[in-house]
């Protein structure tokens, strides 16, 4: 795969999956979690990236259930998704340093 | 009919411009997650999510469509050349209409006739790279 940046839907989704095998649904509200209620997947979008993640091979499913006659499909990541999720979480975070220490040189010192 | 059977009906006819193949593997799938995330006694698919919907279903159909085909891989060493020279014909039949004054609204199918042949011979050109399997 290519190093460009990630989508931030793709990186959430990797994200929610980190913590442990989900359903769609699951993954939806996870992701309104991780983000402070900021990101609300709706199902195509979802679907379209579950479906390129697995055609790269960043998740798997791993297993079916029914549940009031409703299907749930597991899915969780491969070890190749961990870590693409690895590196676009550090690619992020050293980013991220950058910016704060340039915005506030005093903090970043501090805080570190 | 209930509530929810006819907002699942609704979702279904939603789902049905989704290619076919993903509907058989993922239709049952997302109707849960739709249901799962409607409001109670909702009847009819909220316009945002409709549109996210069809803007997934096209997303997929386009992504399903290969440009050149795999035919066209396989004769790539006919091809090529045929593309090329098509496109050049196309754009010297464009010059020949502006320059005589006779253009007008041809250029708006010509123009990108010739770019889509341009663009296949250029994906022709690597074929060991762009091969799709089988």
């Amino acid at each position: 795969m290519t190093k460009r940046a990630m989508q931030e839907a793709t990186f959430l989704i990797l994200t929610a999956l980190a913590g442990g095998s989900q359903h769609g649904y699951g993954i939806i509200s996870d992701v309104e979690q991780i983000s402070n209620r900021r990101v609300r997947l709706r199902a195509g979008t979802l679907y379209t990236a579950l479906e390129r993640l697995r055609a790269d091979g960043l998740i798997e499913v791993e297993r079916e259930e029914v549940v009031d006659s409703r299907l749930r499909r597991y899915y969780r990541l491969t070890s190749a998704g961990e870590e693409q999720l690895a590196e676009e979480a550090a690619r992020l975070q050293s980013n991220a340093r950058v910016a704060l220490a340039r915005l506030k040189p005093n903090a970043g010192v501090a805080s570190t | 009919m209930t509530d929810s059977r006819r907002l699942e009906r609704r979702y279904r006819r939603l789902l049905a411009f989704y290619p076919r193949a993903f509907r058989r593997e993922h239709e049952e799938e997302i109707l849960s997650v739709l249901m799962a995330t409607a409001a109670n006694g909702q009847q009819r698919p909220r316009l945002a999510e409709s549109a996210d919907l069809l803007k997934s279903a096209i997303f997929m159909r386009v992504r399903q469509t290969k440009v050149p085909t795999t035919w066209e891989y396989r004769h790539a060493g006919v091809m090529l050349p045929v593309r090329l020279l098509t496109g050049t014909w196309l754009v010297f039949l464009t010059a020949v209409l502006y320059g005589y004054g006779r253009g007008g609204w041809w250029g708006v199918l010509l123009v990108p006739s010739a770019t889509l042949q341009f663009y296949i011979a250029y994906r022709l050109r690597h074929p060991r790279s762009e091969q799709p399997p089988g």
